[in-house]
């Protein structure tokens, strides 16, 4: 496992190496020196891959249909019965439906992370770019946004629009782009006044290409921790609207809905509440230590 | 069983419609005083008279203490005219009085009258028309003033108010001319006779005219929903929204009871938490929507705890939208219906709470058919009556024919969890009938909206409470489908003229007798044709606190507070 | 600094009525209306429905709509209910204090804590303690705060009864604080756990970063006493963001609550938004969003003010 986490970190640290100018160590070799060092990061990677895995090649590894319904073998507990893990209201086996829930909490995290990033890197990009009055309205409608607790608007969105997989995607990659436009935002409005971006401009390069050429590439490293950092967000807050009712619809399992019958069933069965909490705290950790590791890493100004 | 908003708001609608359409048949019974659904009622006339002779031997019960009803839904209108939803019902019945009260067995009970109208004692005119209301004169609103005839008078005139927005208009859209002689009595007549008459001001909640007469627009009046003023036993003291409403007893109350000092109502809008709490003892009676199928046997084994479990004339259906071409093939109706697994629905979903039934009736209507065939679960069956009519499986496993695929969606109101696993149950099922049911709930303000009265649905899951008469005019009549412009409640846009004939008929036939032979065989045809795959009869389960005397389930008022004004406690709370 | 502080009203001002229109659309494009909450009642005919949303202004132009409604909001008139016809703003004002009482609690809970933890690690970074910090910090972010909230109930509600299941006082008992208190407990934890990682984290990383200035380095070879260093040198330097963070966090905060109410049957705002949201109550939904919306501009201006007095820095732009 650890060669592949280093491959994967190599693979990281060799983007953001084309990026910056050549020095004594190579950027690339040295973010990848900081990531490894920063131990926790590490264990999240690690973690990460092997949820995804999971989630992945869950046909192969769930034991049995997720969604098949044995009535008779209603709340079995954890090794009984041939349940690993135990057994659901229905009699749905755990370990098939926590797995199957996995590929949908985590196609919602990085779908929803894949909507905020192009939001959030567009707006900000072209706010910070074009500067002046295309950025005082993208920024005061960002500003805006900001302003609403994002809980309240996934609720109302998801409530109006009605669940699918497709619909709790968009709400959430769409609530979630500010911070990451502001950002961008910022470093664009340094970016547009260096030396050259200035000369590209003189020589006649199109914004397009401009944005493109030096403002992407330059903030690709804020981009991927945004990006890391936002798959934990998404998986959270999938969960959160499932819980209160609004998002993945049975028979479907999310860790979120595993969860949304968990107060029935906390003295019963509590197993079927804990494991799907677990994995999404996991989950989310994971996700949240990747992305602080890949800050340190990325970040010129970190010094550990 | 009111299980859900959605099923709550169904049974109050459905209440109305049955008393609405019905007028000339039943005049024998006006005659009587009574309705005919509660005819049955005289037998048990007896019955009761002893009990409550029994309950004089032990004497006045004793005063005092608190009960605490936990809520699942917030009660938020006080107003009784402008609200008849259960839950705002349940505070109304204990701040408010009707005339007469309707008790468990269907009597009437004098409460501000004196008397329950009838043509011996010249409440009722001989042909049905005229009304005399004789009021009692020791009763007080709870800022002191009296109670006169002038109140009464008031809140009809505010019902039938067309700028007010009245919970229910029905029965009093019947009267042409009301008028107060003198304090103590009313008058009114009506266009023609109308049976169900007594029953509707057994539920009509007579407000104060002194109140509410200068108040610029009803609709808003801060007495809806944080001053309600009534002449019942209890006051209204506080509510904290989104919390709890405190009631206390009024002193001067012109009895009997009330004998507890404080009702609290307290709104825990999870059902678990509800139960949890029951449990714990922090509220003592389990309000509105009862225990959960799944507590149901918990509840039994815990002590200091008293259940109480009647059946309700609620029934649990798949309504299909006949307005959908996949089901106008009746095999297919059949198909459903046969990979339909009853057996382990009820006793294992709902932990064998509820009893199977064919019909849309409760067993305990009069003209309930119990000779209707049992249905049987057989998936082979379901496979060769789809075979036999053409239905073949495609390449995924799901049947089609002439192009049309054997698929459709259920909605049914998000977060019932228990109803949601008969629904998952279901989809397995037909699914191995090669039937392909998708998942499609909502929640109750949306389903129940629109695209359930509009018929924009498929299939949906749903509760349903038949009136006390047996009447299914509004619901399966081929002119009462609201999509066409019928105002009525069939939804499904089932057409069967065989059946509207029957309906027609039961309207106008008098002889109870006859009325029960023609409604046994619409049963029997609804059966027959499967307009809507019955599933079971709900029962409803209640919790009180050991020690709280005089609970009394009853079927015929929306909320079982009715009787709040008697409730005491036998070991002092 | 007075010109940084009139620009900073007059942008608020504008985001007032960003945030209005925002929520006014949300709304306005979202299915149903009053109607939907009438219209369950049998006796209610077509033209009923036309004269109810008539009564609530419906039959008007958006921008219309939009103008009044906003205008409204400005003097007091937030609209009426359609679930229970109540003014809005009673609906709204009966639920605040519940919530403040529930997430000042929780906000001064987690910054006591927070602060502490995020200076002592700042203090002695990479040492055991401060790496379990770390972890627990990030635990603590990325846990589910109902399924929380949840295993709190049923661990120290259910099975050992040291808390109440849920709401927010003992009925019929009459006001006592301790049974408040009692009542306000777990909730209030519950909530501040997020809030405790997102403070230590802040703090533990703003004080390193002061700590490393040389104004602190300065002190410190002065021989100015070590606690003195940190307190008076390096924390009142980090003061400012952490007053910033302060205001941002609010939305964080009230979504936060809106958990936590649903979970501990909590009646504050959190709660009327998730109820009136099952009702498809829009005007109280625009109420709660807009009010929101205000305390957040609100305290983020407030922040700034503060910070403004308290980092000469910031006076000078």
């Amino acid at each position: 496992m650890s060669t592949s986490a280093t491959a994967t970190t190599t693979r990281l640290g060799d983007a953001v190496g084309e990026l910056r100018r050549p020095r004594v160590e190579s950027p690339w070799r040295r973010a990848a020196r900081r990531f490894l060092r920063h131990r926790l990061a590490t264990a999240g990677l690690i973690v990460s891959l092997l949820l995804i895995l999971a989630a992945l090649f869950a046909p192969a590894l769930a034991p049995r249909d997720p969604l098949q319904i044995s009535i008779l073998d209603k709340f079995a507990a954890p090794m009984t019965k041939g349940f690993v893990l135990g057994a659901d209201e229905v009699g749905r086996d755990l370990v098939s439906r926590l797995l199957y829930a996995g590929r949908i909490s985590l196609l919602v995290g990085f779908a929803a992370m894949a909507v905020t990033i192009v939001v959030g890197t567009l707006i900000g990009l072209f706010a910070g770019f074009y500067g002046g009055r295309v950025d005082a309205v993208l920024m005061r409608f960002t500003d805006a946004l900001l302003c609403f607790p994002t809980i309240f608007l996934l609720l109302v969105l998801a409530a109006f629009v009605g669940a699918s997989l497709l619909s709790i995607t968009l709400i959430i990659g769409l609530t979630s782009w500010m911070e990451l436009a502001r950002i961008l935002r910022n470093q664009a409005l340094t970016l547009r006044e260096r030396d050259y971006v200035q000369a590209g401009r003189a020589l006649g390069a199109s914004n397009a290409w401009l944005i493109r050429r030096h403002m992407l590439p330059n903030t690709l490293g804020t981009i991927m921790v945004a990006a890391t950092l936002n798959i934990a967000n998404a998986v959270l807050a999938e969960s959160y609207i499932s819980y209160l009712g609004y998002g993945i619809q049975p028979p479907e399992a999310s860790w979120g809905n595993m969860l949304n019958n968990a107060q029935s069933y906390f003295s019963t069965a509590p197993w079927i509440a804990l494991f799907p909490g677990v994995l999404i705290t996991l989950t989310v950790a994971s996700f949240n230590f990747l992305g602080d590791g890949l800050r340190d890493a990325l970040d010129p100004r970190a010094r550990r | 069983m009111i299980r859900h908003h959605d099923d709550l708001v169904r049974s109050v609608r459905e209440v109305r419609e049955g008393r609405l359409s019905r007028r000339a048949f039943l005049a024998s019974a006006v005659a009587a005083g009574f309705a005919l659904p509660m005819a049955e009622a005289f037998l048990s006339r007896s019955a009761a008279a002893a009990s409550a002779a029994s309950l004089a031997l032990q004497g006045e019960p004793q005063k005092g203490g608190q009960v605490i009803v936990g809520l699942s839904q917030e009660p938020t209108v006080f107003n009784p005219l402008k609200s008849t939803l259960e839950v705002d019902r349940g505070v109304q019945f204990g701040v408010f009085d009707s005339l007469w009260r309707i008790d468990q067995d269907a009597v009437l009970i004098p409460n501000l009258a004196t008397e329950i109208p009838s043509v011996e004692n010249g409440g009722i005119s001989e042909d049905g028309l005229t009304y005399t209301f004789k009021l009692r004169d020791d009763a007080k609103w709870h800022d002191g003033q009296p109670f006169t005839a002038a109140d009464v008078v008031f809140s009809h005139n505010t019902i039938v108010n067309p700028d007010f927005v009245a919970g229910t208009t029905i029965g009093h859209d019947q009267v042409t001319e009301i008028s107060a002689p003198d304090d103590r009595t009313v008058t009114m007549s009506l266009k023609e006779p109308y049976a169900p008459f007594l029953t509707v001001w057994a539920d009509t909640y007579i407000v104060p005219e002194h109140i509410l007469k200068d108040v610029e627009d009803l609709n808003t009046a801060e007495f809806n929903s944080t001053a309600p003023v009534g002449t019942g036993p209890f006051t209204f003291a506080e509510r904290v929204a989104g919390d709890h409403i405190t009631l206390q007893a009024n002193p001067n109350y012109h009895g009997p009871g009330p004998y507890l000092d404080t009702v609290i109502f307290k709104y825990v809008p999870d059902l678990t938490v509800l139960f949890t709490q029951f449990k714990t003892g922090e509220v003592d009676v389990t309000g509105i929507q009862g225990i959960t199928a799944d507590n149901v046997a918990e509840a039994k084994t815990l002590p200091d705890k008293v259940l109480h479990g009647d059946p309700t004339s609620f029934v649990e259906f798949i309504y299909m939208n006949f307005g959908k071409p996949v089901f106008q093939d009746k095999a297919v109706r059949e198909a459903l219906y046969a990979a339909m697994d009853k057996d382990n629905i009820i006793n294992t979903v709902y932990y064998g709470v509820h009893t199977p039934t064919e019909s849309y009736l409760s067993t305990k209507s009069w003209a309930y058919n119990p000779d209707l065939a049992k249905q049987v679960f057989d998936i082979e069956a379901a496979k060769k009556i789809l075979d036999d009519a053409g239905w073949a499986p495609g390449a995924d496993g799901i049947r089609e024919k002439d192009g049309v695929k054997l698929s459709f969606s259920n909605s049914t109101t998000a977060g019932n969890k228990v109803r949601e696993q008969a629904q998952q149950y279901l989809q397995q099922t037909w699914k191995e009938a090669g039937v392909d049911m998708q998942i499609n709930n909502m929640p109750a303000a949306v389903i129940w909206g629109d695209y359930y009265n509009k018929s924009e649905y498929d299939s949906v899951m749903i509760g349903f409470a038949h009136p006390p008469d047996p009447d299914g005019t509004s619901r399966f009549h081929s002119d009462y489908i609201p999509v066409n412009g019928g105002g009525g409640q069939n939804t499904m846009q089932y057409k069967n003229p065989d059946l509207d004939k029957l309906w027609d008929e039961g309207v106008v036939e008098l002889d109870q007798n006859k009325r029960a032979e023609i409604y046994k065989e619409a049963q029997q045809i609804l059966r027959d044709d499967l307009a809507y795959l019955p599933i079971f009869q709900y029962v409803m389960v209640e919790g009180t606190k050991a020690g709280l005397e005089n609970y009394k389930q009853n079927a015929f008022v929306v909320s079982n507070m009715w009787n709040v004004f008697e409730w005491y406690w036998s070991q002092g709370g | 600094m007075t010109n940084y502080l009139i620009r900073r009203v007059g942008q608020s001002a504008l985001l007032l009525v960003l945030v209005t229109a925002i929520a006014f659309g949300l709304m306005r494009l979202a299915p149903g209306g009053p109607e939907s909450v009438y219209a369950l009642s049998p006796t209610m005919r077509a033209e009923d429905l036309a004269r109810i949303r008539a009564s609530f202004g419906l039959d008007q132009p958006l921008h219309i709509q939009y103008v009044k409604w906003a205008t409204g909001m400005l003097t007091g008139d937030w609209g009426r209910s359609y679930r229970d016809s109540r003014p809005v703003r009673d609906v709204i004002l009966d639920r605040v204090p519940a919530t403040l009482e529930l997430t000042i609690t929780a906000l001064a809970f987690a910054i006591v804590v927070g602060v502490t933890i995020g200076v002592l690690g700042a203090l002695r970074p990479n040492s055991a303690s401060d790496y379990l910090a770390t972890i627990g910090a990030m635990v603590a972010l990325s846990i589910p705060t109902f399924w929380f909230g949840l295993m709190v109930i049923f661990i120290f509600a259910e099975k050992l009864d040291w808390i109440p299941s849920g709401g927010r006082e003992t009925l019929g008992a009459g006001f006592s604080l301790s049974d408040r208190l009692h009542h306000l407990v777990a909730p209030a934890l519950v909530l501040g756990l997020v809030l405790v990682a997102t403070w230590s984290r802040y703090t533990r990383a703003t004080m390193l970063e002061t700590i490393g200035q040389d104004y602190v380095r300065t002190a410190r070879a002065k021989g100015v006493a070590e606690r003195h260093v940190v307190w008076s040198h390096a924390f009142r330097n980090a003061l400012g963001p952490l007053l910033t963070l302060a205001g941002i966090q609010l939305p964080f905060l009230f979504g936060g609550a809106l958990v936590t109410e649903s979970v501990f049957t909590w009646p504050g705002m959190g709660r009327l938004f998730v109820d009136s949201l099952g009702y498809r109550d829009y005007p109280v939904l625009m109420g709660v969003l807009v009010v929101t919306a205000i305390l957040v501009i609100a305290s983020n201006l407030l922040a700034d003010f503060l910070v403004a007095f308290v980092d000469p820095r910031i006076r000078m732009r």
